[in-house]
């Protein structure tokens, strides 16, 4: 199950907005980057369990911080969390492994939607790791 | 020293009419507004744009020729479609890129454009062209800020200005002299042909004292 969010966006509003969004069923551990290099540094620091992130930042895009994160995790749950939902945008980080894209600004449903999807991803892996060990 | 005195002014002038939560409210509206507007063009062109951070500043009138020009860098003539809009918000949609890259956007679009658009000259296509491109991103964008902020526009019809000319002119004429105008700006990219262009959305000083209210309520619902 879901216990720490690491949110990376360059806008402390949209920082705000999305934190708001998050289902108040349980208490998370909730950590903020406002750019793609301080995310991939406070995710090596938390290794958060999902990974709510924009793409147009300053620094380090969403575009190239992706595959940063899949690099040191290669099951890092990714949702992109945006303004930009141009069709090629969306695509685009589908190709780089996201597990979804949410339209900004996102509202509650979609943030919980989102969560039960990445919660049956987490899922998934343990049954994985266990049935390999 | 007298150069410190005018920027210690300007900044208590900008402190007092936008707090700084209130520029990153509004900075984050605008981008939310313009991807917005950006996925309504795909969906009629079939048009890529690089969208980057938005920046808002408050100006005064007086700078808003040299405001455009600065935005401009290096292209001394601009191509500006300004749409002005009306209601609880007030103010200018302006969508600018240097003139000549008209030309540019017309070759990415030129598949997708209707046939009476292609039976006229090369010259007012491209400049009808550009005036729907412009017309669809202000409006959209324009348009999503209002939502946001519960409120609703009218607009007037979009008009291009081309260099620096009489239009121009009037249209800097246009505003009231020694007003506080907030300018909210997104850079952009046709990412096919390497043109890079912004817009503007300018909200009238009369407009401000409404615009903070309703960024506070907007924040409001997300405490
Ligand atoms: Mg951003």
């Amino acid at each position: 199950m879901i216990q720490k969010i690491l949110i990376v966006d360059d806008s402390p509003v949209a920082r705000k907005m999305l934190k708001a969004s998050i289902p108040k069923d349980k208490e998370y551990e909730i950590y903020e980057a406002c750019n793609g290099k301080e995310g991939i540094e406070k995710f090596k620091e938390v290794s958060p369990d999902i990974t709510f992130m924009d793409l147009t930042m300053p620094v380090l895009d969403g575009y190239k911080a992706i595959p940063e994160l899949r690099k040191i995790n290669p099951h890092a749950i990714v949702i992109v969390c945006s303004a930009d939902v141009q069709p090629k945008s969306i695509a685009e980080v589908f190709s780089l492994g996201a597990l979804t894209v949410l339209k900004k600004p996102a509202k509650t449903e979609s943030v919980q939607n989102v969560m039960d999807q990445a919660n049956g991803k987490l899922k998934n892996l343990r049954e994985q790791n266990e049935s390999k060990q | 020293m007298e150069n410190l005195k005018i920027s210690e002014n300007k900044m208590n002038l900008n402190n007092e009419l936008l707090s700084e939560d209130q520029k990153d409210i509004l900075q984050e509206i605008m981008n939310i507004a313009f991807g917005n507007a950006t996925a309504d063009l795909a969906d009629v062109i079939d048009i890529y744009v690089e969208l980057s951070v938005p920046a808002i500043e408050l100006i005064n009138t007086g700078e808003l020729s040299g405001y455009i020009d600065r935005s401009l860098n290096s292209y001394t003539n601009a191509f500006i479609i300004s749409q002005k809009f009306l209601g609880d918000f007030n103010g200018h949609g302006l969508f600018v890129f240097p003139n000549g890259a008209g030309h540019d956007l017309v070759a990415i679009i030129e598949d997708t454009v209707t046939k009476d658009l292609n039976s006229s000259p090369a010259a007012s296509l491209e400049k009808e062209i550009i005036m729907e491109i412009g017309n669809i991103l202000i409006g959209a964008c324009v348009g999503k800020i209002s939502e946001l902020l519960n409120t609703a526009v009218i607009y007037s019809p979009p008009k291009a200005i081309i260099g620096k000319s009489t239009e121009f002119d009037s249209f800097i004429d246009s505003f009231v002299p020694l007003q506080t105008v907030i300018a909210m700006k997104t850079v952009f990219k046709f990412l096919q042909k390497d043109i890079n262009g912004f817009i503007v959305v300018l909200t009238d000083q009369e407009s401000i004292k409404w615009l903070k209210t309703a960024l506070d309520k907007f924040m409001e619902s997300y405490q």
